[in-house]
């Protein structure tokens, strides 16, 4: 009696059905326009702050970090610190974290932009978003997965330059949000070099369709995925698809007169296509902060990564080019301490609000006259190269004439260098490396100085001799990097085949 | 409890009847624990029910027929003795304890139980042997005392908590630490602090501890059903006992130290081997001589340590009480880092008539923890920047008033320089200035209580109910330099939280007891409880200070230029019903019963509710008639079988929950997909099997396990393909499966007692072996694999192949081929036929199983003596089969501009030399050492012994006492104690216990943990 009495008394005490508070169900997170514009941003931000070793910090897969491996595979800047040494001396394997960092971000990313293109058409038939507004968001993820593949096919397969059916990378088209998904997920295979390719192509086409004609270079617009068509085409040597691309969206973008621009004011000057935003709020944190990475120890930064030497005494550099200008009293290109030369894009290490530039105009204005000098359109391609070179030039450095180049080939090893120069410290050296390797005209990544040799400014200013190592041949297996071990383990039902020599 | 059954015994034996006499004896009954008579012993003519029972003083007058031969003396707590009467008219007797402890009374949730009559696994661990040594909590000092219970300190770090495992290690990706209730309350277990490590368990006072029961098998932790796979352990704090108040005040001031330090080079040591390094490369010289630095000194010390702890208790028959006040300080040998705690204890219990008691517990105590950042990795993490930093460059330099007298590089990025012509790799910044400036607390005010009512309804039948609280008040305070070290990135930072948990637990229960037909003992429970837990936090931090005066107490309103702010929130129930049956016949032939169904919120509606039931059988053999031996006093078989649960699930309080959760895009606040929707997830189950016996030979008491658990439906976040981008790559699943299975001994005996000399023994020994039965896939970490058919987080990684004598190149296995390492990337094959030859190419090395890291055998052995009043305790632990990853050492091989191990001077130099460090090659560690997984090279076996504690204590006799302060002292003892005096192991690095995980995935790697403590005391027990 007593005991039915208390079990009936406590009964009323439910302290079971409890509901988080941190998680919006799967049913109800495209229930309003709020919410579809919250998981559209949820792909950006995954792109932004990324995923390492297990956490949300870092830089994956495109901020410092992303950056710095484009850099440290290359030759043109140079390692001081352990953080990118395995990314410097080649030294990474199936488990080595910067390489397997790079490819989970990456995924991860791509997931949410396949979980947001699922949901739309659902929460346009519910009402929660117009059509207009679904086709900016649709737009906005085709992009971001297309960059986000395009990044893995450079990385983790061999060039289209050199076969097109060498094994790509998977490409998912569905989104993987329910355990029943995880099958089919990993059915997905590597394909081809080509499939990927086209996949990419399809998607960027789509996107370009359907976005709008926004400005902002923090969110993808139509102008955005006509960039990065004309960069994936330059990659498959389709020249005169470039030159299309390019002349889509001249009338968008300019290269600015001065070449700083793109990296002062928050950078929203005419060259910059599209940039993951920092904020003082939002952030991969300080050891994803492209200043704190690449910027002087003198200036609060902690200057892991210097310019190397190699380029920054390299005969073809003009010594009066603005782009190697000291700051000091005024703003400058690059800072210079005891210990070296550092780059000065990224100013900001204290807020590490710096924005991770992913395309500039002034890149696809280089591949334009890339493409222009193959196909034999000489003076087209020279007047394209001058249209960034001459700017940072003074005006008593003539520009280039079709003169001035002995034949095709030497214009553009011009181009190249001039790309190398102005994208220097933005991560692009290896992507160019790649394409150029595959189709023959660099032998692979070429001799850089020694990792953590160069240990004082005396190595920029005088004539010492600069060690130099890490060289790497085309035809070595560590030329891509090799699929995480971990994914090939955790496919329990379809594991994807390793690149070969790992 | 002696003591609480001296009223039972009183009035049993009054009962007694006196019959006929002839002859009248005296005498007195004493033991080596009371020479000053033991009251209330039982003195019974053997054969009959003729008795009578030992005064206060312990004296005795009896009257016996004239045939009596035999006085049977006995008295709770002490081995019966027979004494013939011959001719004698006086008869003095001398106890001796009865170390059986079969008699006691032990705790088992919810209830008691007679120790003779458990049928189940529970250990009990008096807290005596404890309570006065110097711990920052209770919980590292179960280490060893009970087998099946193993406990280990990984670090050297007050307030970092110790790893308990209960027969093994029982859950891969779930909670694996034992269910701890306190006083029949299950306490919140976690810790609430985000700036320092924060044992929860730190929060309660050691010296208010009566007794540790740790449920070990199914049937004894069935009654708790879904919390109870990974054992329980059971507090009960002190209570008052009927008489006159005594106080006691016990007090202890000793030295912490580290048990060890890194054998790190010297400046001028160094300074040759960091321009060999670069001088292999072909890079220029960069060190310079210098002065010859330990930057050891600068990151430890030995720490000062003082408790004090005074109580009262005592109480009439209807109302008792025990207060306490405690106080600790305690400096580790870390600098910066220190704990303190007030504690603050009352009990009471009233009967408010023979059929209504009320009592209650409560305890508040205040904990501050002072701590540092000790990351493995982190650039100013106190080991690994003090290990690294460049012995040739001293730690100060009072011309750098900028940096208040610190060796800094004017712009604040790294040390100074010295001599070198460079920094130290990495910019690592000058930790002695670290620790001075960078400031991380924790503080905990913590309340645990409960008040109950209980009931006797009818003879037998008592219901109770008891709520019980367990609130924890944390606030944290980081503050970080913005000159130099972490803080300068940001230029200066500052960060608050508020951390607290609030948990109430209500229990009802009912509790029958009879003998029905005299021989038929039947002890029922049943209850209902109820538990709630809310857990929430919010913080606050600014950065980029005006100026450094502001950062140092507090935030302080508009002395930053960037403020940040976050919260979380979460809470988690139990609804439960409960019931236990114990039945014996005659004492010999014994069941128990236990079921529990729990009501879980972590789990989705669908699998809420859970059922788990378990029992056991024993069989007194020694009672029954057939058994007649002289030797085996007592025997006892047992076996019991439970499924019971474990719901600490990975992915916290809504595991199953699919969804979005909130991401801060630059762009604007967003939502990203978080956790895969799983409904179908369940607690994990384990199925747990025992046999044992209890057996008494002569003065031998031993008792044996062997158990099996069956661990199943464990919860795995199981990895899924990266690239199918699921949030962590993981999906929370009832997937895996394995089974601990162990034999456990325990062997104690009261080895000499004569008189003025005693000795007490008591050994024991686990072994315990692990394998996973089942999983999705190997889960893989970077030191560690767990692979079905193996135990859990085994070291993997690269085999060692030794060094190229002709040309001093690294070699490793690939496969079944020796491969060296050539230049900084390239792998060529080794002929030892040919060593010199380089060019044949190679394939890089692969990776091995290269050792278990759980320990396979493990236990302490306790030995104390009492001579007069002297009295001394060595404990000894030992434990062993169990690998570990030096990864501290590995650090310390390595080949950039930083210090090394002295190992390193062994390097290879010149063609021929056999020896295993390779040539030095600045800059190509990643190779040289395979740092991305375990390496056999560092891989060292883990088998220790370690003297624990050594205790001397010398009792002032009462007389001395007596004339001495007029009998204000009760009594008085003085004591010396060190505990962690010696460990014999082959283990190379600081402690073999010295681990970097506390997981169960990653373990067994030694890296870069604060030293672990060794502690001189002296102290003193004063009772009034």
């Amino acid at each position: 009696m007593v005991a039915l009495a208390m079990v009936g008394f406590t009964s009323s005490c439910d302290v079971t059905d409890l509901q988080p508070a941190n998680i919006i169900p799967d049913a109800e997170a495209f229930a309003d326009a709020n919410r579809v514009n919250a998981a559209v941003l949820g792909i950006y931000e995954s792109a932004q702050r990324g995923f390492y070793l297990g956490a949300v910090q870092r830089g994956y897969p495109f901020g410092a970090a992303s950056t710095q491996q484009g850099d440290m595979r290359g030759e043109d800047m140079y390692n001081d610190q352990l953080f990118y040494e395995i990314t410097y001396i080649n030294g990474f394997n199936p488990q080595t974290a910067n390489n397997n960092g790079q490819w989970i971000s990456l995924y991860r990313m791509i997931n949410r932009a396949n979980i947001v293109i699922e949901n739309l058409d659902g929460a346009v038939s519910r009402g929660a978003i117009t059509q207009a507004v679904r086709d900016q968001f649709m737009g906005e993820a085709l992009f971001l997965r297309a960059l986000a593949h395009h990044e893995l096919v450079i990385y983790f397969s061999r060039p289209y330059s050199d076969n097109p059916s060498a094994p790509g990378i998977p490409y998912r088209t569905f989104a993987i949000n329910d355990v029943s998904k995880v099958g089919p997920g990993e059915a997905v295979g590597r394909g081809t070099v080509q499939s990927v390719y086209d996949q990419l192509l399809a998607d960027l086409n789509q996107a370009e369709t359907l976005l709008g004609n926004g400005t902002s270079p923090f969110r993808a617009n139509k102008g955005t995925a006509i960039a990065l068509k004309a960069r994936v085409f330059l990659h498959m040597k389709r020249w005169s698809d470039v030159i299309t691309e390019y002349n889509k969206i001249t009338s968008r973008y300019a290269v600015t007169a001065n070449p700083l621009a793109p990296f002062r004011s928050g950078g929203t000057s005419s060259d910059n296509v599209f940039s993951f935003q920092n904020t003082q709020a939002s952030n991969p944190g300080v050891n994803g902060a492209l200043a704190n990475m690449y910027g002087n120890p003198n200036l609060g930064a902690r200057g892991l990564v210097k310019i190397s030497p190699l380029i920054w005494r390299a005969t073809w550099w003009h010594p009066e080019d603005t782009r190697r200008s000291v700051r000091g009293a005024t703003d400058g290109f690059v800072s210079q301490g005891p210990l070296g030369i550092f780059t000065n894009k990224y100013t900001d290490a204290v807020t590490f609000s710096d924005p991770s530039i992913i395309i500039r105009f002034s890149e696809i204005v280089l591949a334009a006259a890339e493409a222009n000098a193959r196909l034999g359109n000489t003076q087209a391609a020279v007047t394209l190269l001058n249209s960034v070179r001459s700017r940072a030039l003074p005006a008593t450095v003539p520009a280039y004439t079709v003169a001035d180049f002995a034949n095709a080939d030497a214009l553009i090893d011009a181009i190249i260098r001039e790309t190398r120069i102005e994208f220097l410290a933005e991560g692009r050296r290896f992507p160019n490396i790649h394409r150029l390797s595959g189709e023959g005209r660099m032998t692979g990544i070429p001799a850089k100085a020694t990792s953590r040799s160069i240990t004082g400014l005396n190595f920029y200013t005088t004539n010492v001799n600069i060690p130099t190592d890490h060289s790497l041949p085309y035809t070595s297996h560590l030329f891509i990097w090799p699929i995480p071990l971990e994914e090939i383990l955790t496919n329990a039902s379809a594991p994807i085949e390793q690149n070969p020599g790992y | 409890m002696k003591k609480v059954l001296l009223g039972f015994a009183l009035s049993f034996l009054t009962i007694v009847s006196v019959l006929a006499q002839s002859k009248t004896i005296t005498g007195r009954v004493t033991s080596s624990e009371e020479p000053e008579g033991v009251p209330g012993a039982s003195v019974v003519v053997k054969g009959t029910t003729q008795g009578t029972v030992t005064d206060l003083d312990g004296s005795y007058s009896i009257s016996v027929p004239a045939d009596a031969n035999v006085l049977v003396f006995s008295f709770v707590g002490y081995l019966t003795k027979e004494v013939n009467i011959g001719s004698s008219t006086t008869i003095n007797v001398q106890l001796d304890p009865d170390v059986k402890l079969l008699s006691e009374i032990v705790v088992t949730g919810y209830g008691t139980q007679e120790r003779r009559d458990i049928t189940g696994s529970v250990a009990s661990i008096n807290n005596t042997a404890i309570e006065n040594l110097v711990a920052p909590s209770f919980d590292s000092q179960l280490a060893g005392r009970a087998a099946g219970v193993s406990v280990t300190v990984p670090n050297g770090i007050l307030g970092s908590r110790p790893i308990i495992r209960i027969r093994g290690v029982n859950s891969l990706s779930g909670g694996a630490d034992p269910l701890i209730v306190i006083d029949g309350v299950p306490v919140v277990d976690s810790d609430r602090s985000g700036a320092v490590a924060s044992n929860p368990l730190a929060n309660i006072n050691p010296a208010d501890i009566e007794s540790y029961e740790v449920l070990k098998d199914g049937s004894a932790t069935a009654i708790y059903g879904s919390r109870a796979a990974n054992g329980v352990i059971l507090i009960t704090t002190k209570r008052g006992k009927t008489g006159k108040a005594q106080v006691s005040y016990n007090t202890s001031f000793g030295v912490n130290e580290a048990v060890n330090r890194f054998d790190l080079l010297t400046g001028d040591e160094w300074v040759v081997i960091a321009n060999e390094k670069r001088a292999n490369v072909n890079a220029s010289a960069l060190a310079n001589p210098g002065v010859n630095t330990d930057w050891q000194d600068a990151v430890l010390r030995s720490g000062n340590t003082q408790q004090h702890n005074l109580s009262i208790s005592g109480g009439t028959e209807s109302t008792k009480y025990f207060f306490s006040l405690g106080f600790t300080d305690q400096e580790s040998v870390v600098k910066s880092n220190d704990l303190k705690r007030y504690a603050f204890r009352s009990n009471i219990d009233h009967s408010i008539s023979k059929k209504l008691r009320i009592g209650k517990s409560l305890s508040y105590a205040y904990t501050e923890i002072t701590g540092l950042n000790n990351g493995a990795n982190s650039l100013s993490g106190a080991i690994y920047n003090a290990t690294r930093a460049l012995p040739n460059v001293p730690i100060y330099d009072p011309e750098n008033t900028a940096f208040n007298g610190f060796n800094i590089t004017a712009n604040g990025a790294t040390t100074g320089f010295g001599a070198n012509l460079a920094g130290p790799d990495n910019n690592i910044p000058n930790i002695a200035y670290v620790l001075a400036n960078n400031y991380y607390r924790g503080r905990n005010h913590r309340i645990l209580g409960n008040a109950y009512v209980e009931l006797d309804l009818a003879k037998g039948l008592t219901a109770r109910t008891q709520i019980g609280i367990d609130l924890t008040l944390a606030d944290d305070f980081t503050t970080l330099s913005p000159k130099h070290g972490d803080g300068r990135s940001s230029n200066g930072s500052v960060t608050m939280a508020f951390n607290p948990a609030t948990r109430w637990n209500w229990q009802n229960t009912l509790n029958y007891q009879t003998i029905l037909a005299e021989n038929h003992n039947i002890n029922v429970t049943a209850g209902v409880e109820y538990q709630y837990t809310n857990f929430y936090n919010f913080s606050a931090s600014g950065t980029d200070f005006s100026d450094e005066f502001f950062r140092l107490r507090n935030l302080i309103s508009n002395s930053y230029n960037n403020q940040f702010s976050g919260g979380g929130f979460s809470e988690q129930g139990f609804d439960s019903y409960f019931a236990r049956f114990n039945y014996s016949f005659k004492g010999k032939y014994l069941l128990s019963f236990a079921v529990r169904n729990d009501g879980i919120s972590q789990l989705a509606t669908e699998n809420r509710r859970g059922t788990f039931p378990g029992g056991s059988i024993g069989w007194r053999v020694s009672d029954e008639s057939f058994f007649n031996s002289s030797l085996i006093s007592d025997f006892k078989v047992r076996a019991s079988y439970a499924e019971v649960g474990n719901v600490s699930l990975p992915g916290g309080s809504f595991p199953y929950a699919g969804g979005f959760g909130p991401v801060q895009a630059a762009a604007g606040a967003g939502i990203g997909y978080t956790n895969v929707a799983n409904v179908a997830l369940q607690w994990e189950t384990s199925k747990k099997f025992n046999v044992g016996l209890d057996m008494t030979i002569g003065k031998v008491t031993v008792s044996a396990d062997y158990f099996k658990n069956n661990v199943d439906g464990i919860v795995l976040n199981a990895p899924t393909a990266p690239s199918l981008g699921v949030p962590g790559n993981t999906i929370s699943q009832n997937v895996g499966a394995m089974f601990n299975q162990g034999v456990e001994l325990r062997a104690l005996a009261n080895v000499i007692n004569n008189g003025k000399f005693s000795w007490n023994t008591d050994f024991n020994f686990t072994w315990i072996q692990n394998e996973v039965t089942n999983l999705v896939q190997p889960l893989t970490g970077t030191f560690n694999r767990t692979e079905v058919g193996g135990p859990i987080a085994q070291l993997y990684g690269f085999k060692w192949a030794g060094v190229n004598p002709a040309n001093g190149n690294a070699m490793y296995y690939s496969g079944d081929n020796i491969v060296q390492l050539v230049g900084a990337a390239t792998w060529r094959a080794f002929d030892p036929a040919n060593p010199a030859v380089t060019t044949t190419p190679g394939t890089a090395p692969t990776q091995f199983f290269l050792g278990n890291t759980l320990p396979k055998y493990q236990g302490g052995w306790s030995n104390s003596f009492t001579y007069g009043n002297f009295d001394a305790e060595i404990f000894v632990r030992y434990s062993g089969g169990n690998y570990i990853m030096n990864e501290s050492l590995r650090g310390l091989m390595g080949l950039g501009f930083s210090n090394n191990h002295r190992e390193i001077l062994s390097r290879w130099t010149e063609s021929g030399q056999v020896t295993d460090v390779p040539r030095l090659y600045a800059g190509r560690d990643a190779n040289t050492w395979q740092t991305s997984a375990s390496n056999s090279r560092f891989i060292e076996k883990g088998d220790f012994v370690r003297v624990q504690n050594i205790v001397v204590g010398y009792r002032i006799p009462a007389a001395t006492l007596n004339n001495a302060f007029n009998g204000a002292i009760r009594s008085a003892r003085f004591f010396a104690q060190v505990q962690n005096p010696l460990i014999f192991t082959k283990y190379s690095g600081i402690d073999p216990e010295s681990n970097q995980y506390s997981g169960q995935l990653n373990f067994g790697v030694d890296w870069n943990v604060a030293p672990i403590i060794r502690t001189w005391s002296v102290g003193l027990n004063v009772g009034f």
